[in-house]
């Protein structure tokens, strides 16, 4: 024991004069391992460890999958009927559940904020078995018809909203009219069964009865919704496949049956899918982390091969110092366990800082992944974090340690005490050198080249021009509380004085009556009236001051006008896109388009395609094709409204509150979003890769300049003698530069190889994944990577060179000191 | 009087260390003429591999004036060095320092091919092979350093070194790596070189060697102690 | 008869690279009593430095026997030398080669680590204060090496060479890197210890300190040349 704490002081003592190289050890295994901590507990939560749910390899979740004439998905959604009508068969499952996801505002908070509303029947909490912080879960009394207005609230929304208050179950709360009860509150640890979504956390849960459903969609086959779930647990013995034989007759049949009427399904079939909830849940977030994984490990190995070559590079600086010790009589051994004393308390230190940049990760994770990664909120230290730390220590300790020493050639260590220092006793040879620093290269390029492409394709898509303005403007939609409907009539007044307090608003340039080109598209089902041929462009009603306002440009034809709003002319716009499909020369002015009403509407003009980000036509995933749209004229009766505020002034949510109950008590707001902030929302997972992308390629580029950097300058210090002796010859510092590149350019020209060999690979292994990539714009990527890299290199050559170069010949004749 | 190939002028040289200070060289007064063969003698530590390095442009002294060939070269840049050593200095130095990659001729072509001004392949040819040619080596050229004997290895040094044609050869403890007969051979070659006109200037401290120049100096404490005799009563 | 502490027998050593065979050393015959003080001189490639490197363990010979205190040490193993390295040698070299991370109290007590069982902190403390003491370097137990002059540098290595007791110190050209004043002085300190019993081995091809022996062998390409009076064909 005592003998480890002097160990352990003198590789202190000895670690302490080299501060530089302690802390690039720390940096490079700290954030890498940090990273690999991180992915792993990430891995391992989404692959391994089961969800906190009883039984829940019995859970699975019934999806409804409508199917085209041409065998074609068309959607997977229920419609309402449906999903009741399965609810109540109780075919296969044992426990079953539904639910319907929303969005209200609590209009009877003082803030009223809008919150995220799960519509659904009791069995569901008591299938996950929610924990309760507080109050009961949904029962018997909330079943399907009890009409029972009752509420729970997650564990979150009861902190920030109702500020943990006490008494809250003796509060009620009014959402859309309707007052509730608050009869409980989920436990902090709950966790939801996300699948509306990644991140999408219910903050007030209520009972299925009171979905907004409206009275007619609860009737039609027709009106599919996508926001429509069924959560069961399987019969036991009934396995996924069974079930879902089991299950498709029964919904199909009365499907069928609901759209008999409808020439619009002619054709189209049912079948029912059955899914493992825990499937639903991850979506494709599995290949996600693996690929995280994969990364990372590159990433650890990239700084493992750095921290070998650093350790080498310290072995030959410590070769007399271990000749000494081995002349008073140190084995082998000793030196070993000196050496490990060092690369232990190295190690050590690295993974402390692992830790707590794991942690870091963990939050930042939650805080900024969550839209993107399942489960991130159950991320935190376990048992297999601490095992893969401890694990990672001792092997990198010992390896590092085994490494060093096998360096050194114990037989021949006293040369380097006896003769004035042409001796060495060190073993790596230049061909391990030179594959040391081929793998680099290989490694290095692969990864830049990697992140280079997600990056650059992220980046493409974030300055993407868009095709309209989103500047100053701000989409408010209203939120109407209460049931008393009202009419169209009675709303036009209403919304008229609306729109002509929020255009006195001193703030205020412009207002149009209208949605945003961000949101409030749906998918429409057209008829071309000539030719009947189907069409399902995105469909948006929209005011007359709309393409004016978002600086839309109308390239052919006329815009709509206040009377086609007031008179509900049946006329529409579409553009270029959808154009193009109707007629091949885009010549569609004029054409008569049937949206299943009995008078089919005239196109009157058309606009230029808009590229919302992520944005693809029904049915495709191709990103780049053109997005089919079409506008009708909305109605002046219309709750959204697009508010263009004067530069540099803002509006309030509350502000625009009170405008509104000033007007009449039953509007608030349902929501007020800046456009930009919508678009930045939208376009969150590309900021996400790239930043992402950008800073792995900084750091691989740190890695492998250190890397480089470490295997040349102990290749630099083992010629120590022979450049001594070319200088002593005459040759200049430019004859000794070019000469240590040209004897390296071997190896990086192999690991440039390697690389291509290792994309080969890929290829072969991932061609689905790299098949898009590979065209003619990778080129300057490559370009790009290579000079990079051969910029890495030099840098790398000239460094170590620089100490031996720049100063008397003499220094570098003469012995090590 | 010609003007002196290196002119020494009250040169001093003193390492430091953290917080120690040592004099390797102090108040230096030499000058070595064309032809001249001066051998420096002394005990370890006393500073003649240090003067010998100055001399060489391989360090520069703390103070004091260097002239070669008249040019002051005491502050050089370390390229202008470089320069002066390629065109006019031979080196020979204890462990011969050959590079074990290069053959025994492209060792010696070395020199050549660091010049300033490149030459021409057919004569780098004609002036490794003279020089080999010189030292008795002439069928050894395709050899690697470490297929050689240390009194060979030696020799190729000693090629090396004139191959550039210098106005000096500075040689330190030429056969401090060899045994006796090689350490006689060697110093043959030298003796002869200079007979033909090589100026040479050798560090030893074998008394038998130092005997062997035409002017001997002797060094103690980073001090010359005597020159021209050598004072027998130093050695009991 | 005093005890016989070190005895070489036809001792050879030979050299190999690429086609070439040296011949370092050839059928070297020495023996070393308890107390004696034995200089080896002889010119620069004479094979003093390997002789002392197997005299000291760091190398193996070639042919030939070699035993220590009556124990044969011709055939070990590298750690069963570096164990006899670490009783029965104490080295001290030219470039002195102290290690700079450690005080010169750590670069002293530093044999005593590598000892099988580590011995108390009050052994080791009062050991390495009593080898200070016969260097006459108390005063600077706390300091760094490289603030020390080189004679002193030397004396802490003489120090620690002295610190586990050995039964023989090997000294190569202990004033090489050293003035004519610092010189003395480490010859002086060496004498010292000679009278009070510790049996040297010295190389030097200084001749003056080489008389300071009492017994001066001269080597020549290999071999010991014997009862050749030391430097006279000047």
């Amino acid at each position: 024991m005592r003998k480890l704490i002097l160990r352990h002081n003198q590789a202190w003592a000895s670690l302490k004069k080299k501060p530089g190289f302690i802390l690039t050890v720390l940096l490079t295994m700290g954030i890498t391992l940090g990273a690999l901590l991180c992915v792993v507990t990430l891995n391992y939560l989404l692959l391994v460890e089961p969800l906190p749910y009883p039984e829940q390899d019995r859970l699975f979740v019934a999806e409804h999958k409508l199917i085209g004439p041409e065998k074609e998905t068309k959607a997977i959604a229920f419609t309402y009927p449906g999903l009741v009508h399965l609810y109540k068969s109780k075919e296969a499952f044992e426990k079953a559940s539904i639910m319907a996801y929303s969005q209200d505002v609590i209009v009877s908070h003082p803030s009223q904020p809008l919150v995220n509303t799960a519509y659904v029947t009791p069995e569901l909490h008591q299938i996950l078995a929610s924990p309760m912080a507080m109050g009961r879960m949904f029962e018997a009394s909330e079943a399907m018809d009890t009409n029972n207005p009752v509420a729970m609230l997650s564990y979150n929304t009861w902190k920030k909203e109702f500020s943990g208050s006490a008494d809250i179950l003796e509060q009620k709360i009014n959402l859309s009219g309707i007052s509730y009860r608050i009869i409980g509150v989920l436990a902090e640890n709950f966790v939801e069964a996300e699948l509306d979504g990644i991140g999408r956390e219910t903050q007030v849960w209520m009972p299925w009865d009171y979905n907004q459903t409206g009275e007619r969609g609860r009737q039609s086959f027709g009106n599919i919704s996508g926001t429509l779930n069924f959560l069961g647990q399987l019969k036991e013995g009934v396995s996924q496949s069974q079930a879902q034989q089991l299950l498709s007759p029964l919904v199909s049949d009365r499907w069928q049956e609901g759209v008999i009427e409808m020439d619009f399904f002619k054709g189209w079939s049912v079948v029912m899918l059955v899914t493992p909830v825990k499937e639903v849940m991850l979506g494709d977030s599995e290949s996600i982390a693996v690929m995280l994984l994969a990364g990372v490990m590159g990433l650890v190995l990239i700084a493992c091969a750095n921290i070998s070559n650093l350790f080498m590079a310290r072995t030959a600086e410590k070769q007399r110092q271990m000749a000494i010790q081995a002349a008073i009589g140190a084995t082998k051994k000793h030196l070993f366990q000196a050496m490990l004393a060092e690369t232990g308390l190295l190690m050590f230190m690295s993974i402390i800082l692992a830790l707590v940049l794991a942690q870091i990760g963990f939050f930042v994770m939650q805080e900024h992944f969550e839209q993107i990664l399942p489960r991130v909120n159950e991320l935190s230290f376990n048992p297999i974090t601490f095992g893969s730390a401890v694990l990672v220590t001792v092997v990198f300790a010992l390896f590092f340690a085994k490494l060093s020493t096998w360096m050194v050639d114990y037989r021949s260590l006293n040369t380097t005490l006896q003769s004035s220092g042409k001796g060495s006793g060190l073993q790596v040879s230049k061909k391990v050198r030179q594959v040391l620093i081929a793998s680099q290269v290989a490694l290095a390029t692969v990864l830049v080249f990697a992140n280079f492409s997600l990056l650059k394709d992220a980046v493409k898509t974030i300055n993407a021009p868009i095709g309209f303005t989103t500047t100053n403007i701000s989409t408010l939609v209203l939120n109407f509380a209460s049931t008393d409907f009202p009419t169209q009539e009675e709303r036009l007044p209403i919304m008229a004085e609306i729109k002509e307090k929020l255009e006195a608003l001193p703030q205020v340039e412009s207002i149009s009556q209208s949605p945003s080109p961000l949101d409030g598209w749906g998918v429409r089902a057209l008829t071309d009236v000539v030719s009947k041929e189907r069409y399902t462009p995105f469909l948006n009603g929209v005011s007359h001051t709309y393409f004016g306002m978002i600086k839309q440009p109308l390239v052919q034809g006329d815009n709509f006008t206040l009377v086609d709003r007031q008179d509900r002319n049946n006329v529409m716009i579409v553009n270029q896109s959808f154009a193009k499909q109707l007629k091949a020369d885009g010549d569609v002015i004029g054409m008569k388009i049937s949206v299943g009403g009995p008078d089919p509407f005239k196109i009157i003009g058309i606009v230029k395609d808009i590229a919302i980000p992520n944005a693809t036509p029904t049915g495709s995933d191709n990103a780049d094709a053109g997005v089919p749209r079409v506008y009708t004229p909305n109605g002046l009766g219309s709750q959204r409204f697009m508010v263009k505020v004067k530069p540099g002034m803002s509006v309030s949510r509350e502000q625009l509150g009170k405008l509104l109950s000033d007007v009449d008590s039953r509007y608030s707001v349902y929501s007020f979003d800046a456009a930009d902030d919508i678009l930045t929302k939208s376009l969150f997972v590309e900021i996400t890769t790239a930043v992402t992308t950008a800073v792995l390629a900084s750091l691989v580029f740190l890695l492998a300049g250190i890397g480089l950097y470490g295997i040349l300058s102990y290749g630099t210090q083992l010629r120590r003698f022979e450049l001594g002796a070319r200088m002593a010859i005459g040759a200049t510092r430019k004859h000794l530069v070019s000469m240590i590149i040209s004897d390296n350019t071997k190896a990086v020209l192999i690991g440039f190889v390697g690389s291509v060999v290792l994309f080969a690979l890929a290829y072969i292994g991932l061609s689905e994944y790299i098949q898009p990539f590979l065209n003619w714009q990778v080129l300057p990527m490559i370009v790009a990577t290579i000079v990079l890299i051969m910029l890495v290199t030099l840098f790398a050559c000239y460094w170590p060179l620089r100490q031996y170069i720049n100063k008397p010949a003499i220094f570098s004749l003469r012995g090590s000191d | 009087m010609t003007v002196p190939i290196i002119k020494v002028q009250q040169l001093d040289k003193i390492f430091s260390t953290d917080d120690m200070l040592t004099h390797a060289l102090q108040g230096i007064e030499l000058e070595i003429q064309q032809g001249e063969y001066i051998s420096i003698s002394g005990p370890s530590g006393c500073g003649k591999s240090t003067l010998l390095s100055i001399m060489g442009l391989l360090d520069i002294p703390t103070s004091g004036k260097l002239y070669f060939e008249g040019q002051d070269v005491s502050q050089l840049s370390i390229e202008e060095a470089a320069e002066i050593r390629n065109q006019k200095i031979g080196f020979i130095f204890q462990q011969f320092n050959l590079i074990d990659e290069l053959s025994v001729f492209d060792n010696i072509a070395l020199p050549l091919r660091y010049a300033k001004r490149p030459l021409r392949l057919n004569i780098i040819n004609d002036k490794v092979d003279y020089c080999l040619n010189l030292v008795g080596m002439t069928s050894m050229g395709q050899r690697k350093p470490t297929q050689l004997s240390g009194g060979q290895q030696q020799r190729v040094a000693i090629a090396r070194a004139l191959v550039a044609e210098p106005s000096i050869l500075l040689v330190d403890e030429p056969t401090g790596n060899l045994d006796s007969r090689n350490s006689d051979q060697i110093m043959e070659t030298l003796e002869l070189l200079n007979m033909q006109g090589t100026t040479l200037c050798v560090v030893t401290h074998d008394i038998r060697y130092a005997e062997m120049a035409k002017r001997k100096i002797y060094l103690l404490d980073g001090q010359i102690l005597g020159q021209t005799s050598f004072n027998d009563e130093c050695i009991p | 008869m005093t005890e016989i502490k070190i005895e070489m027998k036809s001792i050879s050593k030979i050299f190999e690279t690429d086609d070439v065979e040296t011949h370092a050393l050839k059928d070297v015959d020495i023996v070393i009593r308890a107390g004696e003080y034995v200089s080896i001189a002889g010119p620069s490639g004479c094979g003093k430095s390997t002789l002392l490197s197997l005299l000291g363990l760091l190398d193996m010979s070639s042919s030939g026997s070699y035993s220590i205190e009556g124990v044969d040490v011709s055939a070990l193993s590298l750690d069963d030398a570096a164990a006899i390295r670490n009783e029965k040698i104490g080295f001290v070299f030219q470039s002195f080669n102290l290690i700079d991370e450690l005080s010169v109290f750590d670069n002293v007590a530093l044999p005593l680590q590598y000892k099988k069982e580590l011995p108390t902190d009050e052994f080791i403390k009062e050991r390495v204060e009593t080898c200070l003491k016969m260097v006459e370097m108390s005063h600077r137990a706390d300091h760094k090496p490289n603030q020390l002059s080189g004679g002193q540098q030397q004396r802490i290595a003489i120090a620690r060479a002295l610190v586990a007791d050995p039964a023989i110190l090997l000294v190569d050209e202990p004033t090489g890197n050293l003035d004519s004043q610092s010189g003395d002085t480490v010859m002086a300190v060496l004498a010292e210890l000679n009278k009070n019993g510790t049996t040297i081995c010295m190389v030097t091809h200084d001749a003056r300190y080489a008389d300071m022996a009492n017994i001066q062998l001269r080597l020549l390409d290999g071999q010991i040349v014997k009862d050749e009076p030391l430097m006279v064909a000047v």
